[in-house]
């Protein structure tokens, strides 16, 4: 910790225009090149998700694939504790829905570039990391922080993805057990609603259209489209056709024009042909 | 330079393509590019839609439209296919200009010709009137010769042939001029012992001395009339030869009617043994032999003029003839019919119309579209080797009679005149190869599904694409030990010493009867006319280039190893002895028949498909005393690429065969099983390697423990650190689809979690009743079995629906289509379904996994195996079985690979969908409907589009790539390669390296990732086999096991670097690897994101800032990068080699 702090205080931080400070990554301490990370503090004008406090997260942009959630820790916390790390493809809110899913049944990372939001403990760190000197990179592999890639973490990875079958059936058991749950919520829901729509609180029924039994059209936009389509056959079923004679003049138009659209069609291919050079036999 | 390139290439909305060879590709690529890169430019040759006004369609039709409106419908299958016909005749037919070029040089070679000078007689041995600098067009053989020559004006110079006749067409023009030699200079008797022939070959010396002096006639050429060397011609072309090309031919003629048509009957002798042998015998004129040969070249000398004026009267009489000419000429050209020894020509073409319009077959008013389909239909349907046909209008009674024709030629097709035989040169097969052209053609004519206007006339039909094997006899001078052998000296005689020519029908009917049954057809090359320059002596028989044999085999019968022969006591048996030779032995078979059989040796069955091979090198050996190094057979050269196995070496089927075994008993044990919530409903495979087409197919393995690391808790190997990569194991995906119920919840989370319980349930079944060591993931189940893993997938057919369900704001539901279903309904839905069919189509044709596995070893070669995909490469090689015309069905894995590359680098895909008719259920009505689609709405399809039974109008293979550059630089680079390898195939004199086409250029790339070979476990698969191998941790017995410790499975670095390349630097470059044991990766960077750009947050991934000012804008940090290759591959990385100059800007 110490002599980072004191290249912090002689070196000069690189601002660019956007108000991204520049740090510069190596890999380890003797990679010839490396790319930069571009921080800002987090700011946005509505902050719908309670995980990234304006006044304490920092906005990370270009983190190279080998950099996972503890290494980026690792690195951010020379300038002050880290409470939380957050990695994405894309920047963006965090927008969580559906149901909480275990990590067998997650899609896998993407292995790209990626943005952070890492969210300290103090504010003030937040201004320290945008003062750090350009020219200290932060280094990601040490002897004392080895970062496995290539040929180590596909073994790693590899070793990794076996699930044991009773741990697995555990998962699925108490997933599906829980939507089962949630099922039958959403169902008694459903039928208080319908019990409530019978009789309000003062006794009174509300009388609906139709039968008892008869099934309400289902709420969906193919069953809309389905309707609507009966409702055309049932008007072209009524239509005659070829019956008064000026019907079938105009059939028999209509095959000419049809004769000749089809006509002008070829021109125009073998004119497109022709232009290309198609007709050339050798 | 390149740079520049590509920054003006950076407009272009996609990426650029690496390109070697910009000019080509800039020549070719207009069909395709020209509407993406200058739209305002290629505005006329985009198709629209077509939009006619309402007065224009509706107008009342006058008569001729409506008649002409008619005939389109009624006499073509679309009035496109007429239009089409018109447009070629245009391109084929001479212009004006050109005429009148040829015309003025015409004359002025006239006034030359009527001013030779005349010289004094002498001996025709004397050639001392001649000057140095011009030679005798003659092979003097023998020598000696009697008689009195000199040279004297021609009594008359003529045009012949079809440039009078207006059915001269382009390319090659050839303009016939015939030279009357006077009658002084020769004699009645001349034609005896090649005296007339000689005479005039000093006659055309004569001319060629007289012109050299002439500055009107550029260099002058000799060649021979259809090979025949006793028939010499002069060629003339004009000295500035740029402009129009066009050649001259002059032949020497005597004058008409100078010797009498009887005594050229083909059963009269003109040639006397003891003149040609030079020994005194004393048979008389009566025993000499017939010399048919010779008799019909000089009388064909005598009736040019006569032919003319016969066919000027025919056409006269029909309008269409000369067009209608034209179109078979076409037609026979891309065929290879037209030019060579026996050829069926031009002049052959017009001669057959004229004997159909003398039989009134066809009518004088008919178009040149009914003239074609007339002639093909009679060629198809009449054999002239049997049934000659004769022009003769008035029999003349010295006249020999077609009987006496058919015994001394083997087609017959006689002259107006009655005395000559049109087709004295050619063979039996030459003709049963029109045949049967013919025949094909009119097969796909008729087929409205086809387009018959290209195959029928456009598409070329070299020897070495249309015959599934090739052969070459390559020495020709062995031939004259053939003729020995085979005791022809009369033939040679009537032949005039052209041994090849001699030997020719007997091989060809040898090989005939030792093929029997195995072919359909055997065909030979034409050898071609020979041209020699002036100054030079003409050249000898064996200096023509290799005769090449074709054979188009019977797929059932041509791979048995087995020659059943007649029964010991029949008295076939002889012959069948004498057949065969040695080779032939009694043998009892099961049937308990004892009989003459011949057996060949092959086990596998990339062996057997070479026993035509055996049979032609032995036939030859035994017959004709030529030796085995003479014959090179061309029939599987291709298949070393795909060849595997040690001890037998094989291309796969045997291969392929044990995995869809293993996966019939997987299947079989699955359907069995009981106690599971749902019952099974199907199982079907979804890999390549269950429809035979995985290029190198999974071999049974058994392990070598000691080589993993083992993880106790799964019972599973992992590969060590620091030991090569262990063997790859291809996991085969088999989709195992569960009944439809309705306890499967309507969720998607929740099915996913339900399949996952179905994966573990399968696995315990499988493990407790059939000990196999499974493991089940959320996703699927591996199931090591004999030696391979089978990865199960569960599916439910309810899934992409509910994929594609959602509710909207409204509370409605509504379905829309979104990437997650379509890749399930892809995985199991679409691939299991075309793995089965192509199983199936397997089953008809023998070969076609091989054409697969070629044709993907080619691509996966060439670095294409990201663009064309596995399933599409199955696909278009599956249209190439299912659609063969103007081929027919591919019967050996070579020809269909040519094939293949042929029909990626030809085929019109701008303007063209690709209708591929898997199982035969589309009818001609779908075609129409799939062209009309995909006309509407070309530009929002795919570029290439392939329509299939099942897909009629989004084309799902080719859905995500290839794009326009990648598919434009596949095209090129497959038409390279077909160049290139059947330039390999047909040219015995070169060194035979056919890997050629599978190495790549490289050096169109920006960087190259060179990796470690002991990292990549598919290197024993590379194009070149590796100098070293590593031990990847399997034992050599071939005894496969089932249980035991789960392998590792489907664990390849270079896969998985390659994955995480493209997921991370997927907006900088682009990378290709060959996925069968490539140890290169090729890097291309993407011009458009060398551009600067504004700095934005969602656009900064690997780029570097550079301010200037207020603005901030970023570009690639290269070092980075390059140094990223080097650490997400580390220990695979061998180099990374940066070809700086194509990046630094």
């Amino acid at each position: 910790m110490a002599p980072s702090k004191k290249k912090h205080a002689s070196g000069q931080p690189c601002i660019i225009p956007g108000g991204f400070a520049v740090l510069s990554l190596r890999f380890s301490s003797n990679s010839p090149a490396g790319h930069s990370l571009y921080v800002k503090e987090h700011k946005v004008r509505a902050e719908t998700s309670s995980g990234r406090p304006l006044d304490r997260t920092l906005f990370v942009l270009n983190i190279p694939p080998y950099c996972s959630k503890t290494v980026i820790r690792e690195l951010f916390s020379q300038f002050g504790p880290v409470e939380s790390v957050e990695l994405r493809d894309h920047p963006g809110s965090s927008n969580e829905s559906g149901p909480r899913l275990t990590k067998f049944f997650q899609p896998a990372d993407k292995q790209g570039f990626k943005v952070g939001y890492i969210v300290f403990q103090k504010s003030s760190t937040v201004a320290a990391v945008k003062s750090h000197p350009h020219h200290v990179p932060l280094v990601v592999c040490t002897e004392r922080r080895p970062v496995k890639t290539g040929v180590q973490k596909w073994i790693q990875q590899y070793s990794d993805s076996f699930i044991l079958p009773q741990k697995l059936q555990e998962t699925v058991d108490s997933f599906m057990e829980d939507y089962d749950k949630r099922k039958e919520e959403e169902a008694e829901r459903q039928r208080k609603e319908a019990e409530q729509q019978q009789e309000d609180e003062e006794g009174w029924v509300k009388v609906t259209r139709g039968h008892k039994g008869a099934k309400a059209r289902p709420r969906s936009e193919a069953a809309n489209q389905r309707t609507l389509r009966k409702e055309m056959r049932k008007k072209k079923r009524k239509e005659l056709l070829n019956f008064y004679t000026w019907q079938h003049r105009n059939t028999q138009k209509e095959h000419i024009a049809e004769l000749r659209k089809k006509f002008e069609e070829d021109k125009q291919r073998i004119a497109l042909l022709r232009a290309q050079r198609k007709f050339r036999p050798y | 330079m390149n740079m520049k390139k590509k920054q003006a290439a950076a407009e272009d909305p996609a990426e650029m393509s690496p390109s070697d060879s910009p000019h080509e590709e800039e020549a070719d690529e207009a069909p395709i590019k020209a509407k993406r890169s200058k739209p305002e430019e290629g505005e006329d040759m985009v198709y629209h839609p077509v939009k006619l006004s309402r007065n224009d369609l509706y107008r009342p039709p006058t008569a001729e439209e409506l008649s002409q409106l008619k005939e389109a419908e009624s006499l073509f299958h679309c009035s496109l296919l007429k239009m089409q016909m018109e447009e070629l005749l245009k391109e084929v037919t001479l212009s004006e200009r050109r005429k009148q070029h040829i015309d003025s040089f015409i004359q002025t070679v006239t006034k030359l010709l009527q001013t030779v000078p005349e010289s004094p007689v002498v001996e025709v041995a004397d050639l001392s009137w001649l000057s140095g600098a011009v030679k005798v067009p003659f092979l003097l053989m023998p020598k000696t010769t009697k008689g009195k020559f000199h040279m004297a004006p021609p009594a008359a110079v003529d045009l012949i042939g079809s440039y009078p006749l207006g059915t001269c067409t382009k390319p090659h023009i050839v303009v016939d001029l015939a030279v009357t030699i006077p009658a002084d200079i020769l004699h009645p008797k001349d034609v005896i012992n090649q005296r007339y022939p000689r005479k005039r070959a000093l006659y055309m010396a004569g001319l060629a001395q007289h012109l050299t002096s002439s500055p009107d006639i550029g260099p002058m050429r000799y060649s021979s009339l259809h090979g025949n060397r006793l028939r010499p011609v002069l060629l003339l072309t004009p000295p500035e030869n740029t402009l129009s090309s066009f050649t001259v031919r002059v032949h020497a003629c005597p004058p008409p009617g100078f010797f009498k048509p009887s005594r050229f009957h083909p059963q009269k002798n003109n040639i006397r043994t003891d003149w040609y042998t030079g020994l005194q015998t004393t048979s008389s004129e009566t025993n000499e032999p017939p010399t048919p040969h010779y008799n019909s070249s000089i009388l064909g000398d005598l009736l040019p003029r006569a032919h003319l004026q016969f066919l000027s009267a025919v056409s006269c009489q029909c309008t269409a003839f000369a067009d209608g000419v034209a179109l078979l000429k076409v037609w026979l050209r891309q065929r290879e019919l037209n030019q060579g020894t026996g050829c069926f020509n031009g002049f052959l073409a017009s001669m057959l119309l004229a004997y159909l319009l003398m039989s009134h077959r066809v009518s004088n008013t008919m178009t040149a579209y009914q003239l074609l389909r007339n002639s093909l239909n009679f060629l198809a349907s009449t054999d002239l080797t049997v049934n000659g046909i004769s022009l003769v209008k008035n029999p003349d009674s010295t006249a020999p009679s077609l009987a006496e024709f058919h015994s001394a030629f083997e087609v017959v097709f006689v002259d107006p005149s009655g005395h000559l035989n049109l087709c004295a040169d050619m063979t039996a097969c030459t003709y049963k190869q029109l045949q049967h052209e013919a025949s094909v053609s009119m097969q796909f004519w008729d087929n409205p599904t086809i387009d018959g206007f290209h195959s029928l006339l456009m598409t070329p039909k070299p020897m070495i694409r249309t015959s599934d094997h090739v052969f070459q006899l390559c020495e020709l001078v062995k031939l004259q030990s053939s003729c020995k052998k085979l005791n022809l000296l009369n033939e040679l005689m009537d032949h005039s010493g052209n041994y090849v020519q001699t030997v020719l029908p007997f091989i060809l009917s040898l090989l005939q009867r030792g093929l029997g049954q195995r072919i359909h057809l055997l065909t030979h090359s034409l050898s071609p006319d020979p041209e020699w320059s002036v100054e030079s002596e003409a050249p000898k028989y064996k200096a023509q280039p290799p005769l090449s044999f074709g054979l188009l085999l019977r797929p059932e019968l041509a791979a048995s190893v087995l020659e059943r022969g007649p029964q010991a006591d029949s008295p076939k048996a002889a012959e069948f002895r004498q057949l065969w030779g040695p080779r032939s032995e009694l043998r009892r078979f099961q049937d308990s028949a004892i009989t003459e059989a011949v057996l060949w040796d092959g086990e596998s069955m990339c062996q057997k498909r070479l026993v035509p091979k055996q049979i032609i090198t032995h036939l030859l050996q035994l017959h004709a005393d030529i030796p085995e190094s003479c014959v090179r057979y061309v029939g599987a050269m291709v298949d070393d690429v795909i060849k595997t196995g040690s001890e037998v070496p094989s291309t796969g089927e045997e291969e392929s065969l044990v995995v869809v075994q293993s996966f019939d008993d997987l299947s079989r044990k699955l359907w069995r099983l009981e106690n599971l919530p749902l019952s099974i409903t199907a199982v079907q495979g979804a890999h390549p390697a269950l429809r035979y087409t995985q290029v190198f197919p999974p071999v049974p393995l058994k392990l070598d423990y000691s080589f993993f690391e083992r993880e106790k808790t799964s019972k599973s190997l992992v590969p060590k650190e620091g030991k090569p990569c262990p063997a790859y194991i291809t996991p085969i995906t088999v989709i195992c689809h569960m009944e439809g119920s309705g306890k499967w919840p309507h969720d998607k989370f929740a099915i996913r979690h339900i399949r996952a319980a179905f994966h573990i349930r399968l696995a315990e079944l499988l493990m407790k009743h059939h000990g196999y060591t499974c493991r089940p993931c959320p996703t699927h189940l591996d199931v090591w079995k004999d030696g391979l893993v089978f990865r199960i997938k569960v599916a439910y057919h309810r899934e992409p629906q509910v994929l594609r369900e959602s509710v909207n704001a409204e509370g409605l539901l509504v379905v829309r289509d979104n990437e997650e279903a379509q890749a399930l309904e892809m995985a199991t839905i679409h691939k299991p379904l075309l793995t089965s069919t192509l199983h199936g189509l397997q089953q008809q044709h023998p070969c076609f996994g091989a054409v697969c596995r070629l044709a993907k070893r080619w691509l996966g070669a060439q670095l294409f195996s990201d663009d064309i995909t596995e399933d599409t490469a199955d696909v278009l090689v599956a249209s190439l079985f299912l659609q063969p015309a103007p081929f027919t069905v591919p019967s050996s894995p070579q020809v269909g690979f040519l094939r293949f590359l042929h029909l990626l680098s030809s085929f019109d895909w701008r303007n063209n969908p690709l209708i591929v008719n898997l199982n035969n259920q589309l009818t001609a009505t779908d075609y129409t409907e799939i062209k009309n689609g995909f006309m509407a709405s070309r530009e929002s399809l795919p570029v290439m589009f392939i329509a299939t039974p099942k897909d009629k109008n989004v084309s799902l293979w080719t859905r995500r790539a290839p794009n326009v550059q990648m598919l434009q630089r596949a095209m090129t680079v497959a038409a390279e390669s077909l160049k290139v390898l059947e330039h390999q195939l047909m040219d015995g004199s070169q060194t035979q390296d056919v890997r050629v086409v599978m190495r790549p250029p490289l050096d169109a790339y920006d960087v190259l990732i060179h990796l470690n070979p002991k990292q990549v476990p598919l290197l024993s698969q590379a194009v070149d086999p590796p100098a070293v191998t590593f031990s990847r941790g399997v034992m050599t017995s071939s005894a496969a096991q089932s249980g035991g410790a789960l392998p590792v499975i489907d664990y390849n670095p270079v896969s998985l670097y390659l994955a995480e390349l493209r997921e991370a630097f997927a907006d900088t470059a682009l990378f290709f690897c060959d996925p069968c044991g490539g140890t290169v990766i090729a890097v291309l960077w993407k011009p458009k994101a060398f551009i600067p750009a504004p700095f934005k947050t969602s656009q900064v991934s690997a780029r570097n800032v550079e301010v200037s000012g207020e603005v901030a804008n970023t570009v690639p940090n290269v070092e980075a990068i390059l140094e990223d290759f080097r650490i997400l591959g580390k220990d695979l990385v061998k180099s990374v080699e940066a070809k700086s100059e194509k990046w630094s800007l």
